[in-house]
């Protein structure tokens, strides 16, 4: 086993060639696994951050720093009663969670994590990231129908309007990005992959090109998909004030959890297409303006390093607790926390390991970034009426849009433009 | 609409501004909850908590005189004093003294009227029981104060 891991480590072969079935196969467990597992992660970050945010605390007591909240909290769903009211409709009741978590998942599929770290480069996987994702809203409704419930049906009438009417924006936006690939390098592509790499041969991420064009787009997708998400301040679907919890009001126990799952991954889902879209996926910071081998060195040291300065805070942490007995187990807990935390950054820096999973690491920071605003934005903003959602959805995100993808069009094509004009007057 | 609040809406500057405050209340420095069994709040020293009767530090005794001004002050009629004549030292002396924890409302009138500075109502806050059986107190549990109950897994 040993040797098999060092001579593939020695052999300077990149994994997950995509196509190869057998990579492909691992990719969508590792995926699966690592979704739900930044998903848990994600549960545990919101509620402390959020906490700090409002000057609290957050979880403190189940676990060192409250760590082991999450784990209490999926034991509790899962052995909660499961109930289906006595009127639902049943089969559609038992089908819409599973819909809603399938087409999240689903979406990861044309995610790419590095240059060669994906399932699969599919040509159209924007579209089919666009599509899968849309029909999450599907199950929103199915399970707001089924419920045979007030709340739920309107939580979800809501949903599929807001998500219906923010698409159009966040998909002017995307269209924007991809007609950023076609100019000047002339090779348009809708594949995920081609994307960032025609970030990497035009020497730029979107989100800088044209400024400020490209930046315009990106926050017409970043505020589109926050509603596309429904999550705050845009999270009318789930509105407690008004609606108990939207459409899934009459969900308990696990089928609940699995809204979460699927609310939680399909956030990870759009931020990684802002990230592949905008952010250069996968590319380091500076690739350009900083290159040479010293700096893929020191770049490449980054993510072992943020592994060891996050094991010392622990580590301080741990040093911090009160020093009593009944925080005895906390503090060691937390301290074999950092102690992993520090030996995961150590097999980081390891020269065979850094360069393959720097790709990787790159992307998941910028996501983390993103997941990191979405807690920012629910901390900070206050809940959005239906008719100003409809208003920013309609008013002012769709003509931005517009107004973009037009001006990415004529500032791309200026030559010709301009030569098409001169030959004109000619 | 003038050019000045355009411009505030264009840029969301209401939104950065609403963003920097919550980004600048995660500092430890601003947080307010505290870990109550761990971290106990230290109380102001004019906080009124569990009464206590003083006794003289040297002999022991208690400051009681039972001159019943205490019981007389008190609004709620809680405190009942008891006292007998010892014809040895013609001075009263306690027979029973109860202090009813579960109808006192803290006003601190009785520690005014005292006026040999024996009844006085400490910064003890833990004065939580289970049922109303504990919450008439004694002379000795006035005394001696109570065991607040601490907090153990």
């Amino acid at each position: 086993m040993l040797d098999a891991i060092k001579s593939y480590l020695n052999s300077g072969m990149t994994p997950g060639e995509y196509g190869s079935q057998f990579w492909a196969t691992i990719y969508i467990v590792a995926i699966t696994l690592g979704v739900s597992l930044s998903v848990i992660a994600m549960n545990w970050l919101e509620r402390k951050i959020l906490a700090h945010m409002q000057i609290r605390l957050g979880p403190m007591r189940v676990g060192p720093h409250g760590l082991m909240q999450p784990f209490a909290d999926a034991l509790k769903l899962l052995i909660k009663e499961d109930i289906i009211p006595a009127n639902a409709d049943k089969l559609v009741f038992w089908t819409a969670p599973v819909v809603v978590t399938m087409t999240a998942f689903t979406t990861f599929l044309v995610v790419p994590f590095g240059r060669t770290h994906a399932v699969t480069d599919m040509n159209i996987g924007v579209l089919f990231m666009l599509g899968i994702s849309s029909l999450g809203v599907l199950g929103i409704i199915m399970a707001g129908w089924s419920s045979n419930s007030h709340y739920p049906l309107m939580g979800s009438l809501r949903s599929s309007a807001q998500m219906v009417s923010y698409e159009i924006a966040m998909g002017l936006a995307i269209v924007c990005a991809v007609l950023m690939t076609s100019l000047q390098t002339g090779t348009g592509t809708l594949s995920m992959i081609g994307i960032v790499e025609a970030q990497n041969a035009q020497g730029y991420w979107f989100i800088f090109k044209f400024f400020p064009l490209g930046f315009i787009a990106f926050m017409v997708f970043a505020i589109a998909m926050i509603a596309e998400t429904n999550r705050a301040p845009f999270d009318l679907p789930e509105a407690e004030s008004e609606l108990v919890a939207g459409f899934h009001t009459e969900y308990s126990g696990f089928r609940w959890s699995l809204f979460f799952l699927a609310e939680y991954s399909a956030m990870l889902a759009v931020s990684s297409i802002a990230v592949t879209l905008w952010l250069g996926g996968w590319l380091r910071p500076f690739a350009n303006t900083l290159s040479g081998p010293t700096w893929d060195l020191a770049f490449s040291l980054i993510p072992g390093l943020s592994f060891l300065v996050m094991a010392a805070g622990t580590l301080l942490g741990t040093i911090r607790m009160p020093k009593i007995v009944q925080m005895r187990a906390q503090a060691i807990g937390l301290g074999v926390f950092g102690v992993l935390l520090a030996l995961v950054g150590l097999v980081m820096l390891l020269p065979g390991v850094r360069e393959r999973v720097q790709d990787i690491f790159w992307f998941v920071a910028k996501v983390a970034c993103f997941m990191y605003l979405y807690i920012w934005y629910r901390g900070t903003f206050p809940r959005y009426r239906f008719d100003q959602l409809m208003k920013v959805g309609w008013k002012v995100l769709l003509p931005m849009g517009l107004g973009v993808l037009i001006l990415t069009a004529v500032v791309g094509l200026r030559q010709e433009l301009l030569a098409a004009i001169v030959g004109g007057a000619r | 609409m003038s050019l000045s609040p355009l411009l505030r809406k264009v840029f969301l500057v209401d939104l950065l501004k609403g963003l920097s405050v919550t980004f600048n209340n995660q500092s430890e420095k601003e947080r307010i909850t505290e870990q109550y069994p761990l971290e106990r709040p230290v109380v102001f020293e004019r906080y009124r908590g569990q009464p206590r009767l003083n006794v003289n530090p040297d002999t022991g005794e208690s400051l009681c005189i039972v001159c019943n001004l205490c019981a007389l002050a008190c609004p709620e009629q809680l405190i009942v004093v008891k006292g007998e004549r010892n014809p040895v030292t013609k001075r009263k002396e306690v027979v029973s003294w109860t202090y009813d924890l579960s109808r006192c409302m803290f006003c601190g009138l009785c520690e005014e009227a005292c006026s040999t500075d024996a009844l006085e109502l400490t910064q003890d806050y833990e004065m939580a029981l289970y049922s109303r059986d504990g919450m008439v107190l004694d002379q000795a549990a006035l005394e001696h104060g109570q065991e607040p109950v601490r907090y153990a897994k």
